[in-house]
């Protein structure tokens, strides 16, 4: 990995890292664990088409521990990580069958995944079934905040044009 | 092209069934018993129409969760723990929506179960 690469992909994940914190202070608009904007994988939905999948990766792993130690969160890690690493091999399917026109798409169904691995998850660590009556709640909220971070990578990606 | 029809047709799909999801659970009857399960123990099983006003307290790993009763509703007083979620979810209402804190593996929730 060249220097310029590393450079860059610190770059991102610090730019990530800040949107997350700066994030943290928007007061909840709905009170249900899991509803949220998550603008912080605008950076996670960019570097998904503009880098490869193993510099994602790392972008998006750092991003998740510095974040859930930064918000003083670290019980929450396990439920970002799942829902990340299960948004992550969704896009990876979607992002070969489709093109750059349609990322929006593509975020959508990332986030309404992501959700689905925390909700899974949630269903592990408290051993109920019951936190499944949140799931028709988060597939709205992630759908909406989905095509709102795919809106932004999509105009984000349409004007920055790195030539490496 | 028509590979991204059938993904916007999809995802209008996904959302449509969320919303009738969420309708469905929001709409859902209930009863007026109420149990407190914590880290997949059921702690109480209360009739909030029989219970007078009551502090229930609850502690995982030295965390504690305050749960209060009053006039035959139930709301998370107090928490110990990084968030606060579930106070700002204020009184269990439907069914749909459980009071949980992750945290402390805490929820509070309506059930058909009988009292004992």
């Amino acid at each position: 990995m060249s220097v310029k690469k590393l450079t860059r992909l610190s770059l991102l994940t610090a730019i990530a890292l800040i949107i997350f914190i700066i994030e943290l202070r928007i007061p909840d608009i709905v009170p249900i664990p899991g509803v949220k904007l998550g603008l912080a994988n605008i950076v996670t939905v960019y570097a998904m088409y503009s880098y490869s999948p193993k510099e994602t990766l790392m972008i998006l792993s750092v991003r998740i521990l510095l974040g859930s130690v930064f918000s003083g969160n670290i019980s929450a890690i396990m439920y970002s990580l799942s829902g990340a690493l299960l948004c992550f091999c969704g896009m990876l399917v979607l992002k070969h069958i489709t093109d750059k026109k349609y990322i929006w798409l593509c975020s959508i169904i990332g986030a309404v995944l992501h959700n689905t691995g925390q909700i899974l998850t949630a269903i592990l660590v408290m051993k109920t079934t019951a936190v499944f009556t949140y799931f028709p709640f988060l597939i709205v909220s992630g759908c909406i905040a989905g095509a709102f971070t795919g809106i932004c990578t999509q105009v984000l990606i349409s004007r920055i044009n790195f030539t490496e | 092209m028509k590979k991204h029809k059938i993904l916007i047709i999809s995802c209008i799909l996904i959302f449509i069934l969320g919303i009738a999801g969420s309708i469905f659970m929001i709409l859902k009857p209930h009863g007026q018993n109420v149990e407190i399960i914590q880290d997949g123990k059921i702690l109480y099983t209360i009739n909030l129409d029989n219970s007078g006003d009551r502090t229930i307290i609850t502690e995982y790993q030295g965390n504690k969760n305050v749960i209060r009763i009053e006039n035959h509703k139930i709301y998370m007083k107090e928490a110990e723990c990084s968030d606060h979620t579930c106070i700002k979810m204020g009184v269990l209402e439907t069914g749909a929506s459980p009071i949980v804190c992750l945290p402390n593996k805490l929820m509070i929730q309506f059930t058909d179960a009988e009292v004992k």
